[in-house]
């Protein structure tokens, strides 16, 4: 746990190097210029969503395992990880939006990413009206996870789907904006940061949770142990 | 198992057909937005692309309506410990299983006559259109089972439903629409789409079948 | 069901829900042709270690266990139980006997539910639908509902509720005349249901 909690405090020198990064030390991009820097963002930021959803879908996985309860609170931890998820995927949405509208003229655009991300979206919003829905009751932790869990496992027959659909429904979007933007080893180097940032900094902001909410559990438990 | 899923088959059968709330409600429901779209379109037929979605999305809304039924009136009946503790928990899947199917296909035949008539629907393949709805109906029905038990457990007030089948059904709904739309044009379709339900159905009917023991039984 | 003795042990048994402990430390056994009542002010938790010891809950401490021969598997415990409570109710729109043909596990249990109608009272009723029931009448139906398969455990949480004293009388009766084959384990905070079994576990 220590180690854990060294190893994430790295994030204070990591992030800053990033934006420094992004700012200032990586080149303009050819065609886009300087407007290309939300690159360094956007990326990340999704990155740190699919992860983010990732790690609720297996806690919540190990939590309907683990039939002992050997395991504290996976399920707060899915919870805990769905919640930055869902903060993050908002801020891929509009960044992904402002990065459309640099590079294509249009805020939304229904190609396969955007739309995998407003299904992400609206499975979070499904997890939380759960949650929300069922706040006093016990079952909450099953409930929510066995839906987590439901709802990822749908997430491939998407991923095979949304390509096969989109050419009888719109045309293809005619630039791919990741394969058409051409990465120096500057660019390349700070994007790499970037990622590797935001990841540590889900670490960090989801192990503070875990430790809150750690923490609130055994206040709860103990509220008459000084009397 | 066969005997106890026929045995509560039996059961809900019977009481659904006495109080028979939520097929009236679903039907209501279907035919009313059918009725009100056709009022207003005045006459004119829409594109086949259009008629393909706005059937899905009565069908899709009138299954919103009646799908957790199956599940919610146990709770709200106060039946659902008596059923724990006469059924075993795959029998009870299986059993509000199949029902949901047979809820779903009762909606299919009510909404889909409606609407073809309604709307002026020129249906070119038709057996392709048939088999459009039916795997359509069925990955629908296949789906919700599952989170109309979760629905249930939850409370079962409001929209939530609705809330939690959207992006499980989105696939469906998707398929569903382009399959029929297909079959409403003079092109030949494709059985692509038709596999993919079949596939999605089967898929997310295992997968219910084995989380289901998570919702129904207590800790 | 096997002709084997059942047996019925709880060690340690305690249950938190959220943040409030229900009790802790439950020690019980019982074997066939013994009983057990589980007494409490409401709220103490009775249902609930009825719930657990019918395998329905988990306890948050503890284990039960249910043996005949051997160790019978958690999930196969509801089909060697009798179990009712003010939670476990009936269809309202079937009627009587479709109620207890639902609930029928046994090919003879017809027959069982023939006498279990006569003997409580209920057999003018049986075609009527549970909803035009007097809550005597369905508490009386609960009951048939859980003698029905002839469980070798009867677990019944306030099975005197809304009885009037006809149906208590029948209730005391049957128990008396089942006692010795069965574990029979009842929650209620009547003294004289408490009477019925041997040991008392009180609970709160």
């Amino acid at each position: 746990m220590k180690a854990i909690s060294a190893a994430v405090k790295s994030v204070y020198i990591l992030m800053p190097a990033a934006i420094v990064m992004a700012f200032l030390w990586a080149p303009p991009a050819q065609v886009l210029g300087d407007s290309s820097r939300i690159m360094y963002f956007h990326v990340p930021i999704a990155w740190v969503s699919i992860l983010a959803f990732i790690v609720s879908g297996i806690a919540s996985i190990l939590f309907l395992a683990d039939r002992k309860g050997s395991f504290a609170r996976l399920d707060g931890i899915a919870y805990n990880s769905a919640e930055i998820g869902l903060v993050f995927t908002v801020l891929t949405v509009i960044t992904g939006s402002i990065w459309a509208r640099i590079s294509w003229g249009v805020f939304w655009n229904w190609d396969p990413r955007e739309t995998s991300i407003v299904i992400i979206l609206l499975i979070y919003i499904a997890y939380f009206s759960i949650q929300g829905a069922m706040a006093h009751n016990d079952n909450r932790g099953r409930i929510g996870s066995a839906y987590l869990i439901l709802a990822m496992i749908t997430l491939p027959f998407f991923a095979f789907l949304v390509p096969r659909i989109y050419p009888s429904l719109h045309p293809d979007p005619i630039i791919n904006a990741d394969r058409t933007i051409f990465l120096d080893d500057r660019m390349r180097s700070t994007l790499a940061v970037a990622i590797v940032s935001f990841t540590v900094f889900y670490c960090y902001i989801l192990h503070i949770m875990n430790r809150m909410m750690k923490l609130q559990n055994h206040i709860e438990e103990n509220r008459h142990e000084a009397d | 198992m066969g005997k106890d899923i026929l045995r509560n088959l039996r059961k809900d059968f019977l009481v659904e057909f006495r109080s028979r709330f939520a097929l009236n409600v679903s039907a209501s429901f279907a035919a009313i937005v059918t009725i009100a779209i056709s009022l207003t379109a005045g006459g004119v037929p829409f594109p086949a692309n259009v008629q393909a979605i706005i059937l899905w999305i009565i069908i899709f809304f009138s299954a919103m309506n009646g799908l957790s039924h199956i599940f919610v009136r146990e709770e709200d009946q106060g039946t659902a410990l008596f059923l724990r503790t006469a059924v075993d928990v795959d029998s009870v899947f299986v059993s509000k299983f199949i029902f949901n199917q047979a809820f779903m296909a009762v909606i299919l035949a009510v909404v889909t006559p409606l609407y073809l008539f309604f709307l002026q629907v020129r249906v070119v393949h038709a057996a392709h259109f048939i088999f459009s709805i039916a795997a359509g109906g069925f990955s629908m029905a296949a789906a919700t089972t599952i989170l109309a038990a979760m629905v249930a457990k939850a409370g079962g007030k409001g929209s939530l439903f609705t809330i939690i089948s959207f992006p499980i059904l989105l696939p469906v709904l998707w398929i569903s629409v382009s399959s029929t739309s297909a079959a409403l044009n003079a092109a030949p379709p494709a059985g692509g789409s038709l596999l993919f339900l079949l596939a999605f159905s089967g898929f997310i009917s295992v997968i219910s079948f084995l989380l289901f023991r998570f919702i129904w039984l207590e800790d | 069901m096997s002709t084997a003795p059942y047996s019925l042990t709880g060690e340690g048994l305690a249950k938190k829900f959220g943040r409030s402990a229900l009790f802790k430390g439950i020690c019980l056994s019982a074997a066939t042709g013994e009983s057990l009542s589980i007494t409490g002010p409401n709220g103490s938790g009775k249902s609930t270690l009825m719930k657990i010891l019918a395998g329905i809950q988990k306890p948050t401490a503890g284990n039960v266990d249910l043996v005949s021969g051997s160790s019978i598997e958690k999930t196969q415990w509801l089909s060697h139980i009798g179990y009712t409570g003010p939670l476990v109710n009936p269809y309202d729109e079937l009627t009587g006997l479709e109620n207890i043909a639902f609930a029928a596990r046994p090919a003879d249990a017809g027959e069982q539910a023939g006498r279990l109608l006569e003997t409580f009272g209920l057999g003018p009723h049986r075609d009527k639908k549970v909803k035009h029931y007097s809550s005597g009448m369905k508490q009386r139906l609960k009951l048939i509902l859980a003698f029905l398969n002839d469980p070798p455990v009867l677990m019944l949480d306030e099975p005197g509720m809304n009885l009037d004293s006809a149906g208590t009388a029948l209730l005391h009766s049957y128990l008396e005349s089942v006692r010795k084959e069965k574990i029979i384990i009842i929650a209620t905070n009547d003294p004289l249901e408490e009477q019925l079994c041997g040991r008392t576990i009180k609970l709160g």
